[in-house]
């Protein structure tokens, strides 16, 4: 294959000569793959975030304010007294130590003034850490059945409640994706089909000289390729921003609950640049192939009129 | 070779193009297809061209059976014919070199033989100085040379021409068969379709008259004559062998020879010497 240079350059004088199509399929084109990026980026978050809260196999217990020191030790005694096999650990959090951490957070006013009152308003607590993650929810339960206990805190039950949204999200992000795919798909075949009707002298010329279908067929796969290769290019680039943006803003939200989850955009552009430039390609090669077979097949080239 | 044998077209829609035709074009024979429209004329090379297959019967072009011929297998023979159309269909906004290259470029033909081939085919129909225009502005008749210049460039076997004169001046008509009868000479298969009567009468040529989708005439002048004058009457109630008008093509032919007597080395495509070897340049 000799022509590997002249098939391209047709592919590309394609493009020059039906400049407004070809902006015209690139836009389109760019868009659904903008809504695939987001809605693939979306997933990935709740993704990461509902994980990690799961994985979080910390319990807080926190006792009673008037529990005395005796009652103290003895909740430690029983946490421990759950088992080996159930629990890591069990840690005492002094709530003086605790207090004075959380001050240190505080910008100094306020601190200042915390500090005056001379009161700490936060009970004694354990941090219990879970071993077998699957007994966590038995874990909690018979920890909450302890006495001088005022409050146990876990966020297995807000990954619960995010366990349904993932699901919906997973479903809406996927149906999102293949739906607009087929559209993609859609577009670049009709955006073929106009320039394969626009140069129907010339595949007229080229059948009665004898091309074989697929040396016709190449300058508009080349088309499509290069069509999808820009349009996902410049909606990575665009995924890209309107992450970086959405991620100032959200996760000032997102950072109050528990720990913080930062999913870094570039970690996943290589896929993304991969999956749209696939896309492209894919839309291209098979966008075109349908749509030029339709049309050889369809057209003789001694009617050239009409 | 080409042989019809038994040959019918029946198209989907009801139509019956073709009715049993029999006939056998021989190796570097020239052969006139004439008829109305509507007999059959554009099925005839349809079915040459491998566009059509027929519905009953067998066509061999060159050894090859055309109605057991795989579709994979019809570029390369498409390969051996030289079409020519009546619209030319030379592409705009290629020049006259870039469109004869066109038909070599999209077989695969590399760029280093392409440079020698075409101003070759051009020089045989006199176009060297063409080379740099766009088709837009030559004549009709120099429109058709470059197509036939591109027929001529992957060095058909047979050449095809589908009503060539059909939108070019009487004097440029009378030219273009010369052409064709010089390539001829040369040893190219040359089938022309037209309905040019009095243009095949200039001639003495093989004539095929169709009528209404069988051959009712197959032979030299004289048969011709006769058919002529039996087709005729019956054409000219349907209106169809009257327009157009007929043309007197002799006044042509007596002005040509004596103009190929005069310029004969100038005109590289009035000598007859240019054309032993169309495709001696491989």
């Amino acid at each position: 294959m000799g022509n590997i240079g002249y098939l391209t350059k047709e592919g590309f004088r394609n493009l020059r000569v039906n400049k407004l199509m070809t902006v015209a399929s690139i836009t389109v084109l760019f868009s659904c793959l903008m809504l695939i990026g987001i809605a693939f980026m979306l997933l990935v978050n709740i993704e990461a975030f509902i994980s990690g809260i799961e994985s979080e196999n910390v319990i807080m217990v926190y006792a009673e304010m008037d529990t005395g020191e005796y009652d103290y030790v003895k909740l430690g005694n029983d946490l421990r007294a759950l088992g080996n096999e159930k629990i890591a650990s069990v840690e005492s959090i002094d709530k003086d130590v605790a207090y004075q951490e959380i001050l240190s957070e505080m910008d100094e006013q306020l601190k200042n003034y915390l500090g005056s009152l001379n009161e700490n308003p936060l009970p004694d607590a354990y941090r219990v850490t879970v071993k077998d993650m699957s007994r966590f929810e038995e874990v909690v339960s018979e920890i909450k059945l302890l006495d001088n206990i005022q409050r146990v805190y876990e966020n297995s039950t807000l990954a619960r409640q995010l366990e349904g949204i993932r699901t919906s999200v997973q479903y809406i992000s996927i149906g999102m994706i293949a739906l607009l795919f087929i559209v993609s798909l859609f577009i670049i075949s009709n955006t073929i089909k106009v320039t394969m009707f626009s140069r129907r002298l010339e595949i007229s010329i080229m059948k009665s000289v004898g091309a074989t279908n697929s040396f016709i067929r190449m300058p508009f796969m080349v088309e499509g390729i290069i069509i999808g290769i820009i349009a996902g290019l410049l909606a990575t680039a665009a995924v890209w921003g309107i992450y970086e943006f959405a991620l100032g803003s959200f996760t000032s939200v997102l950072s109050g609950f528990g720990k913080e989850i930062q999913i870094d955009f570039l970690d996943y552009a290589p896929y993304l640049v991969a999956a749209f430039v696939g896309i492209g390609i894919f839309t291209g090669v098979f966008g075109s192939a349908t749509s030029i077979r339709k049309y050889l097949k369809e057209r003789k080239f001694v009617e050239l009129e009409d | 070779m080409i042989q019809f044998s038994n040959v019918s077209k029946k198209y989907d829609n009801g139509t019956h193009a073709l009715k049993d035709i029999n006939l056998t074009i021989d190796k570097g024979e020239f052969v006139f297809v004439v008829g109305s429209s509507g007999a059959g004329k554009s099925t005839f090379l349809k079915l040459m061209m491998r566009e059509e297959v027929p519905s009953s019967g067998s066509i061999i072009v060159e050894d090859k059976d055309l109605t057991k011929m795989k579709k994979r297998e019809i570029p390369k023979f498409r390969r051996k014919l030289g079409i020519v159309f009546q619209d030319f269909r030379l592409i705009p906004n290629m020049t006259v070199f870039d469109n004869v290259a066109f038909a070599m470029r999209v077989i695969g033909t590399k760029e280093k033989k392409i440079r020698r081939r075409v101003p070759y085919v051009l020089s045989l129909m006199g176009l060297n100085e063409k080379a740099r225009n766009y088709p837009q502005e030559l004549s009709g008749g120099e429109q058709q040379r470059v197509a036939l210049a591109r027929a001529l460039a992957n060095n058909a076997e047979i050449i095809i021409a589908d009503e060539p004169t059909g939108n070019v001046d009487p004097q440029m008509s009378y030219e273009i068969v010369d052409l064709l009868m010089r390539l001829n000479e040369a040893g190219t298969t040359v089938i022309m379709v037209t309905h040019e009567h009095s243009l095949v009468r200039c001639f003495d040529k093989r004539v095929i008259i169709l009528d209404k989708g069988t051959v009712v005439a197959d032979g030299g002048s004289l048969i011709r004559e006769a058919a002529t004058s039996h087709i005729n009457p019956i054409s000219e109630i349907s209106n169809e062998y009257v327009v157009p008008p007929e043309e007197d093509y002799s006044a042509y032919a007596a002005q040509n020879a004596a103009a190929s007597q005069t310029a004969e080395n100038s005109e590289p495509v009035e000598t007859s010497e240019e054309f032993i070897v169309p495709g001696g340049e491989d």
